[in-house]
């Protein structure tokens, strides 16, 4: 009664013993069975992911509710943290090494710059980690895997937005008065927000495949800090050098630009930086949702 | 004393013989499981010889850097498992700790992608474990809003399902509370509840009857009942051989992640109940 074979040929005895002749897969189809663990089309995998928006959505409120509760201060937190390290690299940059170049408003051009730089990189942070942070529900729960990803970025989002009422006071208090521009900012945060997902998607498709590259995130995100115009203006600093174009129009200089051209009066709106910005977004979304896609059935293994 | 009159002193796991299994008719294939290999990835440890330990120094020397760079060790976890089940089967799944039962299941849910080998299935596959995930930090009430939508419910239907779900996990007002407050027992029933407030067509059950108070598991195994007459078929991963018998109409026994034996549910554990007792045998198959 031993069998250890544990072969097609025993099983193939079963199936054909049942119904005839044909191969494994012609008997699944017979009885209406399809296969587990492969890639959806695009088409159904979009689908899926849309009738789990509201998993996404409770998934990323939770997580950002429970990031801040292990505290007395709880969520007031994640409005202080912003205004201490906005605090800190004011007495940095613009007290201390005084990086202002041309700008007026330093505290005001400073203060968007490490909020929006900030969203970007704890976007990358914690999304990198997506998959490989949460194994066990990978493991544990069928859904599509972009679901993780999505909602991370989401976290970040709903985490974001405290602290951009605190922003946009500092801006005013700095000595902005709010114009017509000031509505446009919620469409550059959302540009941003698409560029975020879209780098989230390829990091975690990245990690799974080499953990090793987890390491390697954080240099990338300090790398970014500081050619991104963060605490300076690149403009005045890059002057004519060609090299200039490629640091002004990378995608997280776009983005800290655009919130500037929102909330500054002293930097215009320039159309053509905001086409950059939504190009980025939409190259970076599709791109990176078609690369995290791509390795969907992988997503789980160790 | 295992009188069935008495639900609260019954034994969960002695309360039905083997005959008293109601008859299913065997309908169509549910379920082909072909060639099935799983190999997991382990990173930073390598698994040694036993002797590498009494290596000389120069041995030693040459081996370190493997050790601690590129330490990345493949274990086969399932090697080869074919098989076919049908609807208005319970099959016990029987086996050694790490014999690759519980990876097996989850390669058939899909939650673990096979190395080789396909899986066919009616419908969407479900895993029923007490390790379903939680966020320890979040309410229970929380809680039941994720998995329920993670488990593909709606919103309306979670809270529809909000108060029986907390009923049946036995936890009262604990459920306003973060889950990290709760105790062991309290987190596993509630995890148990939120799992099997939907209702599947192939339903793999992970050791999830081990937990919980008496009067926990006569609940249980009532709600097993309930979903196994929905669902087409039935997995139950359990050590407990009584279990498996009570329970399931067939048996397949995993040992290193082969198929040792497939059979009727009784054969097939007084074989295992054999091998086990057998010194000889437990000698030659338990290896670190």
């Amino acid at each position: 009664m031993t069998n250890r074979s544990g072969t097609i040929d025993s099983m193939q005895d079963q199936t054909t013993s049942t119904n005839g002749i044909g191969s494994t897969a012609e008997v699944a189809a017979r009885y209406g069975l399809h296969r587990v663990g492969t890639r959806p089309p695009l088409r159904e995998y979009l689908r899926q992911l849309w009738s789990r928006r509201q998993f996404i959505s409770v998934l990323a409120t939770s997580k950002a509710y429970a990031r801040n509760q292990n505290n007395y201060l709880g969520q007031l937190w994640s409005v202080l943290n912003p205004l201490i390290l906005a605090g800190v690299y004011f007495l940095v940059f613009g007290l201390l090494l005084n990086t202002r170049g041309n700008i007026d408003n330093f505290v005001g051009f400073l203060t968007i710059g490490v909020f929006m730089f900030g969203f970007t990189a704890s976007s990358l942070t914690a999304g990198a980690k997506s998959i490989t942070g949460n194994l066990s529900l990978v493991r544990a729960l069928h859904f599509p895997r972009a679901v993780l990803p999505v909602s991370i970025a989401l976290t970040e989002l709903a985490t974001l937005l405290p602290a951009l009422v605190v922003l946009c006071a500092i801006v005013v208090i700095s000595g902005e008065t709010p114009t017509w521009s000031w509505l446009l900012f919620p469409v550059a945060v959302l540009l941003q927000y698409a560029f975020n997902t879209g780098c989230v998607f390829v990091a975690a498709r990245l990690v799974v495949a080499s953990r090793d590259l987890l390491n390697v995130i954080p240099m990338v995100i300090r790398l970014a800090r500081y050619i991104s115009g963060v605490f300076f203006p690149i403009a005045h600093y890059v002057g004519d050098n060609p090299a200039g174009a490629l640091l002004e129009y990378q995608p997280i200089a776009v983005y800290l630009e655009l919130a500037r051209q929102c909330l500054l009066a002293e930097l215009p709106l320039d159309p053509v930086l905001w086409a950059w910005g939504t190009g980025w977004a939409v190259l970076f979304l599709i791109v990176g949702f078609l690369v995290f896609w791509q390795a969907e059935e992988r997503y789980g293994r160790d | 004393m295992t009188e069935p009159a008495l639900p609260r002193e019954m034994d969960f796991e002695a309360d039905q013989q083997p005959g008293q299994l109601s008859p299913t008719v065997l309908g169509d294939p549910s379920l082909i499981v072909e060639d099935l290999h799983v190999t997991y990835r382990v990173y930073g440890g390598r698994r040694r010889s036993p002797g590498a330990g009494r290596s000389t120094w120069l041995g030693r020397m040459l081996n370190k850097p493997a050790d601690h760079v590129g330490a990345v060790t493949e274990i086969p976890a399932v090697r080869g498992v074919s098989f076919m089940a049908r609807h208005g089967e319970s099959i016990g799944v029987v086996g050694r700790n790490g014999s690759g039962k519980s990876t097996l299941l989850r390669a058939i849910a899909g939650l673990i992608p096979a190395t080789r080998g396909t899986v066919y299935v009616s419908g969407e596959p479900s895993l029923l474990g007490v390790n379903a995930v939680l966020m320890s930090e979040l309410t229970g009430e929380r809680n039941i809003m994720i998995g329920g939508l993670a488990l593909g419910l709606t919103p309306q239907q979670v809270r529809e399902r909000f108060d029986e779900i907390v009923d049946f996990a036995g936890i009262g007002d604990f459920v306003y509370l973060p889950m990290k407050a709760y105790s062991s027992g309290m987190g596993a029933r509630l995890r148990f509840a939120i799992s099997s407030a939907a209702t599947p067509d192939v339903l793999m059950i992970d050791e999830a009857l081990a937990t919980g108070d008496a009067e926990f598991r006569a609940k249980s195994k009532a709600r097993i009942d309930r979903i196994r007459e929905n669902a087409g078929t039935i997995f139950l991963v359990s050590h407990s051989l009584a279990t498996v018998e009570s329970m399931c109409s067939r048996a397949l026994w995993i040992d290193e992640g082969l198929l040792e034996m497939d059979g009727p549910a009784g054969e097939v554990c007084q074989a295992y109940r054999e091998a086990v007792s057998a010194p000889k045998r437990v000698a030659s198959t338990t290896k670190a």
